[in-house]
């Protein structure tokens, strides 16, 4: 220790030392320090902007993130634009939006229409809405734009997507200056809205802990998005679904319990629990405002457009739900179909697939059910729009 | 009020704004305004505990000068001592001393337990108080005849809960002979208040979680890689935290026209002990040189007194900041690797020049401080002694991810730069551009790897 080991040398300090203050002669330029104050945040706002609003690091966020699996269902769907011809249509949706590319692609030559999804899992209307801004810039590139939706009414359930802050995370790299405002304030609590604020203006904020994984292993990511855009259309294009299933299961729904059959795995039962047996809670019509804020702001994009806008209810669950458990008060898809260019399809058409040997869990279809979702549905759409070059039925 | 706030950072606009535009006379009633607002806005129940010690003191500074050297004066010095001793050890130490004492008495050990509140930053003010008292009775301080004036000292908002410890002729000096801050001062200040927060928000927070999460869970994580990492990470969690903490304050202290003396200079740069504790909490052990080795007489009495006086002083020095064995053990580890550099240095002054030993040398000081730190974050004597079983043996695995590496990397490019070339003050003197680019860049650090939604405390906060 320098300061002790030395001391015997030290000699005693003056009384009051002068204080450095006292001998430099102020300088005072406010102006100055100020403009360089606005210039260091203006820097730091542009190397954020350069990196963060620009493809530079956005073409090499982590493809399993949320914002780095919708950028990358992004890019191989803009992709297919160049190629897949006139007659294209997108659906929309979460994971329980998935079906087999490959069957869908059948039907162009019995139904004239390419059908592609960009539905990516765990996104909500918000996100769709800003993947849809950045999918059709035009508002004129699809026949049709399909949106899978778990139901025509609206159920207030415990979790309220209008104040999830994963939307930003999914969408951060299509936030634009112009919308950090309107996205924040589209939550609902000051605590999520000032997170999505942060994250929108500073994306860094919201993007730390993808750079933190890309400077852990810089070159394992690059390799890794290289292989990605090489085959991963060809993956999920050739993705197999599970062929698990249901059957067994059963629910007393007077009191919200559920037998399982031998075999079910945690997961399934998890989901059952969740998605199933969920207790109601009051009707407030948040789902329907937080519905009809951003797939109205859809169906007001596509007004004067040749882009028709189709709903669909997805298959509710291997066993659904009675409708005498909950009293909804309102539907605001079926609002949304007084609209002009807003279609909605057979509210149960897909009846036939809730059954427990086609649900691999409570929630999502498994190998059989998406096999024949996928192919009803690209019927459905081929007879709402009509032969390509026709009139679209209502 | 943390520093890294926004709380604080609007409370500090406020007084920024309120002070300079306020007529002189009144600045510093709002600085004291401000100082016990900021002590009352962690508890207030504290301030008049801060305002008894006050006005002791103060009163204590009085007398010293009336009073004629002899014993009367000494008594009142005794008092003033016993007093602040007196409150630093009922708060700090009451509960460890009855926890020791019931196990001699073979009680449980709540038996003397008192439920006490440490008030904040009660070490600091004390040792900076005692020292006031102490230069007055030396006389190499004159007593302060306005109270406002001394009890600004003893509550300056940017020192006041976790230092630096300032000399009372540097406060008095810069406030009796107030001038606005220049434009470098302000220019450093502004570099300091940034550079402290990047420190604090994006490296040590981070460290922080790695250190948190395997000092939670010691047993769970064997094995010598995990327990280096583990501690390597405290080792950065600390320095970061306690460096960044002090660069704010300094950086603050410069924009209201007041200079605060260099806590760190680079410590994990030091080649041995010795010039660890130059470079390491700098006001604490120039403070305890000062008041307490050299008052035990310092080297100048033999090899044995010079070793025993480094035992004691960094025995102490160890206590001061906690009420636990782990503290003085720590203290006790130094004051023996201070001691036995001594012993093979001898009378020669030390020399760490860089050369091709240099980084060796540096090596191994890193290592053994890392040890000190594990009785420092340790819960308890059983998880040290657990921790550095564990430092030794096993395999383990990093916990440190290769970005926590990888900022480790860059401040050690940063602080060699610092170390040889003076890169803060190049900084300064650079053109606005360059100034405004390094802002930039810290600022953006804050952006992809500072903590921003979890509230880690400064360390040196409970002391």
């Amino acid at each position: 220790m320098s300061p002790l080991a030395n001391a015997g040398r030290l000699r005693r300090p003056m009384a009051i030392a002068p204080s450095p203050a006292l001998e430099t002669t102020p300088v005072r330029k406010p102006r100055r320090i100020a403009l360089t104050l606005v210039a260091a945040i203006l820097l730091m706002f542009g190397l954020d902007a350069l990196l963060f609003r620009t493809h530079l690091y956005t073409s090499i966020l982590e493809p399993d993130s949320s914002a780095g699996l919708l950028e990358l269902i992004l890019w191989r769907e803009k992709a297919a634009q160049r190629t897949a011809g006139d007659n294209l249509v997108v659906t929309l949706g979460n994971s329980r939006m998935g079906y087999v590319p490959k069957v869908v692609d059948l039907r162009p030559r019995q139904t004239g229409y390419v059908v592609r999804t960009a539905g990516v899992a765990g996104s909500d209307p918000r996100a769709w809405y800003y993947m849809l801004r950045d999918l059709d810039p035009t508002a004129r590139r699809y026949r049709a734009i399909v949106f899978g939706i778990d139901d025509y009414d609206d159920e207030d359930q415990a979790f309220h997507p209008d104040d999830d802050i994963r939307a930003l995370h999914y969408c951060v790299a299509r936030l634009r200056w112009s919308d950090v405002i309107d996205f924040s304030r589209s939550f609902q609590s000051r605590a999520v809205q000032w997170e999505a604020f942060r994250g929108s203006v500073l994306k860094g904020i919201a993007l730390q802990n993808d750079i933190q994984a890309f400077l852990s292993h810089p070159l394992k990511r690059i390799a890794y998005m290289r292989l990605c855009h090489k085959d991963w259309p060809g993956w999920t294009y050739n993705f197999e679904e599970t062929t698990r299933n249901m059957v067994g299961l059963q629910i007393d729904w007077s009191n919200l319990k559920a037998t399982y059959p031998p075999g079910m795995t945690d997961e399934q039962k998890n989901s059952t629990r969740g998605w199933l047996l969920h207790e109601t809670v009051p009707q407030t019509g948040r789902l329907a405002h937080f519905l009809r804020t951003w797939l109205g702001r859809v169906a007001d994009r596509y007004r004067d457009s040749r882009t028709k806008i189709i709903f669909i209810r997805l298959p509710r669950g291997p066993i659904p739900r009675p409708d005498y458990l909950v009293k909804k008060r309102s539907s605001s898809i079926r609002e949304l179909a007084s609209r002009p260019n807003v279609i909605l399809a057979d509210e149960h058409l897909f009846d036939c697939l809730e059954h427990p040997e086609f649900f691999k869990d409570a929630v999502h279809l498994n190998r059989d059910g998406v096999e024949k979702f996928s192919g009803m549905l690209a019927d459905e759409v081929a007879r709402i729009l009509g032969p390509p070059g026709g009139r679209a039925a209502r | 009020m943390l520093f890294n706030t926004a709380h604080f950072f609007l409370f500090l606009a406020v007084v920024l704004a309120l002070f300079y535009s306020s007529p002189r006379p009144l600045r510093k009633y709002i600085l004291l305004a401000a100082s016990y607002f900021f002590y009352g806005s962690w508890n207030y129940r504290f301030i008049p505990l801060l305002l008894t010690l006050t006005v002791i003191d103060y009163t204590a500074g009085i007398w010293l000068e009336k009073v004629p050297p002899g014993p009367r004066r000494k008594t009142v010095l005794i008092v003033s001592l016993c007093a602040n001793l007196g409150f630093l050890g009922f708060f700090k130490f009451y509960n460890f001393l009855g926890s020791n004492l019931a196990w001699v008495v073979d009680k449980p050990a709540s038996a003397f337990f008192l439920n006490i509140v440490l008030p904040l930053g009660i070490s600091f003010h004390t040792f900076q108080s005692m020292s006031y008292v102490v230069d007055v009775y030396r006389g190499e301080q004159q007593a302060v005849r306005n109270p406002i004036d001394y009890a600004l000292f003893i509550c300056f908002f940017p020192q006041l809960v976790a230092g630096p410890i300032v000399r009372a002729r540097n406060f008095f000096g810069d406030l009796w002979h107030w001038q606005p801050p220049s434009a470098e001062d302000v220019s450093r200040g502004i570099l300091l208040m940034t550079l402290g927060l990047t420190k604090k928000m994006a490296f040590a927070d981070q460290f922080a979680k790695v250190a948190n999460d395997y000092f939670k869970n010691v047993s769970g994580n064997p094995g010598w890689l995990t327990a280096w990492s583990g501690v390597v990470a405290f080792g950065m969690q600390i320095y970061f935290d306690f460096s960044g903490y002090t660069d704010m304050a300094i950086g603050m202290a410069k924009l209201l026209g007041f200079h605060f003396p260099v806590n760190f200079r680079r410590p994990y740069l030091a080649a041995s002990i010795t010039d660890f504790w130059r470079r390491w909490h700098i006001s604490l052990s120039t403070w305890l040189r000062d008041y307490l080795y050299i008052s035990l007489g310092g080297n100048r009495r033999g090899r044995w007194m010079t070793y025993r006086n480094l035992m004691l002083t960094m025995l102490l020095g160890g206590l001061w900041h906690g009420a636990s064995w782990n503290f003085v053990i720590w203290g006790g580890y130094h004051g023996a690797l201070l001691s036995l550099e001594r012993v093979f240095r001898g009378n020669r002054p030390v020399r760490d020049d860089w050369n091709w030993f240099y980084p060796l040398k540096a090596l191994l000081t890193f290592a053994l401080v890392m040890i000190g730190w594990v009785f420092f974050r340790a819960a308890d004597l059983p998880q040290s002694l657990q921790v550095l079983r564990q430092m030794f043996r096993g395999h383990g695995h990093l916990l440190l991810a290769n970005w926590h590496l990888e900022l480790m990397l860059i401040a050690l490019v940063l602080a060699v730069v610092e170390e040889k070339y003076d890169g803060f003050e190049r900084v300064l003197k650079a053109p606005m551009l360059a100034y405004a680019s390094a802002l930039a860049l810290m600022f953006f650090c804050i952006e992809v790897f500072g903590v921003i939604d979890a509230s880690i405390p400064f360390v040196y906060f409970q002391f």
